[in-house]
């Protein structure tokens, strides 16, 4: 009777979207660096941490408000506990281990045996608390006993839950777990030194009366504070063989503080690449939006230096150390990924729906354009995709994966020249309006509502006291263009103007646009 | 005046391009190439030329005063050589070359190119606009290359137009709907957009040209109405 309740509750909570949803969401707050919460929650608890040991310090000489001791003993210790069986409940599931329990014994025709399934919840749970992450977070909710004088120096466990909040404290320790093997052997040698030497000067001096080590301890603190070079000179030894053993200890001191310190040295130096990495893959996580450059050639700098003048920002992915180099040098946030791999985007960790504005392929290599863009579009239908064509003969193949806009440079060179014979002046005329360091630009002024509201017709822009041609209004629904249009020309919102004119008069015109109200 | 003949040096993609757009502007196409195997391949019909050539060849079959030379080795070092070579012989010969890059870019205008393609400038400005203004460039591009009606011209003023010796602000632009004035480029080559206060104060003389937008048949109107016509002069371009 029992077994079959338990096996149907089982059932029924790894199966309900509620209740998995309602994990999850707790799941993602406590242990997803991908959830925005998380960041809400790790710094709440980092602020718990901080007031407990401002408490702590303050306690020692002077009176703490009944309130606040109150917050810090119950409320904090209650809040770490609830945070420490969240953690539990959710770092493995109960059910899911039940029903596949259930479903094993009934696929071998076997009646459903749950002391095995409890077994190994048992065992999974248990792995979980024996962990150094929920030792600490125990500790730090002891302090809820503090009428045990004692206990309440638990409150320090509460820091170490830092590194649970912190990511550089993360970082930090996940540097030096590389390391894990060279520490455990420097450590060992330490120990071996500090145990021979603190016997030894105990040996040697002990039993005199004028010598400070009188016993095993005070051997052992000399021990330590010599080979840490330290050198507190309270207690120093005063026969020769006592002096000779220090001679020894002082010299292995400094040995081990060497290695101590190339230690953390080379793990720093080997893991800098990849903190820097970590840290710039948080950066991009960050941004809004942006373009993402695949490729790092001529073409590529160019429009990189064009789009970040203009203010946009711009991530560049290369697999090529070189070109990497180049992009960094030019002040880009770029990272040494393949940009035709897919894992190169899943350790990215972007959202292309939200923060994509499109992708460059900009390769002067049309195999590794394709295959960039192949990749993104496989992760993403709907993000742009710009791709330079290198050879004409290759065309098809960048329409077929999808490219939205494909940029033939021989092509633009055939059109610029037919322009170049057929008109120069006018040419000219025309690249200066393009060009980036002209005073004289086209612009597009995008209508809103607000807009239509006080200029419902062409008439009503008043452009020509602005001393601004408008070139058309291009009507967006329609596709179509109208050059010149009359003044009894309708706007409608989600249209385009086609101002020309020089840059500050073209401001001063939108800011008159979007500023103006009805002066009836 | 109008050139009668293209010289294009070179036998690759951007040759071909070029080709492409310019064939029906000149009475005739002559390609000239280094190597020796592209007068088997080509679709055109390819000379021979070298680089230490004194040009005799060229000068004996072609009107070199009604041509004009486009420039579009692959090889940068070999394009400014090239270049330096055409210019040292004929001093009024209007060149057009392709530059890789900046520093070329510049090293041919050296070299005596009257008009330089800077391929990775031209290539990201197109790629930065259609981010950034994708319908201005939309528009502009169909005004540049010819893909709708609508065109861009520029039409010279001579001693018979009306414009002769007026103001351009007394003008009434709104006479000639269906046109737009962007800019004016006075008889000293100086290019003035049309609402920049100079140009407003510019009083239009003979030599001017005005760089007109609109369709075919409305300029065409213009070009009566003013009693000018559309104009091409390569001289406008200084070296």
């Amino acid at each position: 009777m029992i077994k079959s309740l338990i096996l149907d509750a089982a059932y029924f909570l790894n199966t309900s979207k509620k209740y998995q949803s309602f994990k999850n969401f707790f799941y993602n707050i406590l242990e997803n660096d991908k959830c925005k919460y998380k960041r809400y929650i790790d710094i709440f608890m980092i602020l718990l941490i901080f007031i407990s040991v401002g408490v702590l310090i303050r306690e020692v000489k002077h009176h703490v408000n009944d309130y606040l001791m109150f917050f810090s003993n119950y409320v904090i210790s209650i809040i770490f506990f609830i945070e420490y069986m969240l953690r539990l409940w959710v770092n493995s599931s109960v059910s899911e281990i039940i029903v596949k329990r259930a479903e094993h014994d009934t696929f071998l025709l076997r009646e459903v045996n749950l002391y095995k399934a409890f077994k190994e919840i048992a065992k999974v749970k248990l792995s979980y608390m024996a962990s150094p992450k929920a030792i600490i977070d125990l500790l730090a909710i002891l302090p809820f006993f503090h009428e045990l004088r004692l206990l309440r120096i638990f409150i320090l466990f509460r820091v170490f839950k830092l590194f649970r909040y912190a990511k550089s404290l993360q970082i930090l320790s996940s540097v030096l777990a590389t390391k894990k093997f060279e520490f455990f052997t420097l450590g060992i040698f330490a120990f071996v030194v500090i145990f021979i030497s603190s016997v030894l000067i105990y040996v040697m001096e002990g039993n005199r009366a004028d010598s400070p080590v009188d016993t095993l301890f005070e051997a052992l603190y000399w021990a330590i504070v010599t080979i840490s070079t330290v050198g507190y000179g309270d207690i120093v030894p005063v026969t020769s063989e006592g002096r000779f053993v220090s001679i020894i200890v002082i010299i292995a001191g400094i040995a081990v503080l060497a290695f101590t310190t190339s230690l953390f040295v080379s793990a720093f130096t080997e893991k800098l690449e990849e903190i820097k990495e970590i840290k710039t893959i948080e950066n991009i996580a960050k941004l809004k939006k942006f373009y993402l450059i695949c490729g790092y050639e001529n073409v590529a700098r160019e429009v990189a230096r064009k789009l970040s003048k203009s203010g946009h920002n711009i991530i560049v992915l290369d697999e090529d150390t070189q070109r990497v180099e180049n992009a960094k040098l030019d002040g880009y946030t770029t990272l040494n990924y393949n940009p035709g791999n897919k894992e190169s985007y899943e350790k990215l960790n972007i959202d292309m729906k939200k923060q994509l504005k499109g992708v460059l392929c900009l390769r002067e290599n049309d195999v590794d354009n394709v295959y960039a863009a192949l990749t993104i579009r496989s992760l993403n239908k709907d993000v742009m995709i710009l791709s330079l064509l290198n050879n004409d003969a290759n065309r098809n193949k960048l329409e077929f994966v999808g490219i939205n806009k494909i940029v033939y440079p021989q092509e633009l060179v055939g059109l610029i020249t037919k322009e170049l014979v057929g008109k120069p002046v006018a040419f000219e005329v025309i690249h200066e309006l393009r060009s980036e360091d002209s005073d004289v630009i086209i612009d597009e002024i995008g209508i809103t509502k607000r807009i239509v509201e006080n200029f419902p017709t062409v008439g009503d822009l008043n452009n020509k006291h602005y001393s601004i041609v408008l070139l058309g209004v291009y009507k967006h629904e329609k596709d179509r263009f109208y050059f010149n249009p009359l003044d009894s020309t309708l706007l409608e919102a989600g249209d385009y103007l086609l101002v020309i004119g020089y840059q500050v008069y073209i401001k001063e015109f939108e800011k008159y646009l979007h500023t103006r109200v009805h002066d009836d | 005046m109008t050139k009668t003949t293209a010289l294009i040096f070179g036998h690759n993609k951007y040759a071909y391009e070029i080709i492409k757009n310019v064939k029906d502007k000149y009475n005739s196409i002559k390609v000239y190439s280094l190597d020796d195997n592209d007068k088997k391949e080509g679709l055109y019909d390819v000379e021979l030329f070298d680089l230490s050539d004194e040009w005799e060849d060229i000068e004996n079959n072609v009107d070199i005063e009604n041509s004009i030379a486009f420039c579009a080795l692959e090889d940068p070092s070999e394009n400014i050589f090239l270049t330096i070579s055409l210019r040292s012989s004929f001093k009024n010969l209007t060149i057009i070359t392709i530059a890789s890059n900046k520093e070329n870019s510049d090293k041919l205008k050296m070299a005596g190119a009257t008009k330089v393609i800077p391929i990775v400038e031209t290539t990201s400005d197109i790629i930065a606009n259609v981010l950034e203004k994708p319908v201005s460039n939309k528009v502009l591009h169909s005004i540049l290359y010819e893909e709708s009606d609508l065109k861009i011209a520029q039409i010279k003023i001579d001693d018979t137009s009306h414009f002769k010796d007026e103001k351009l602000k007394s003008i009434d632009w709104t006479r000639y709907n269906g046109i737009l004035v962007l800019s004016v480029m006075h008889e000293d080559m100086q290019s003035e957009f049309i609402y920049s206060n100079k140009a407003k104060e510019h009083v239009i003389k003979s030599g001017d040209i005005l760089v007109i937008v609109g369709y075919e048949k409305d300029i065409q109107e213009f070009e009566n109405l003013i009693g000018s016509k559309r104009y091409v002069n390569w001289s406008h371009w200084s070296r």
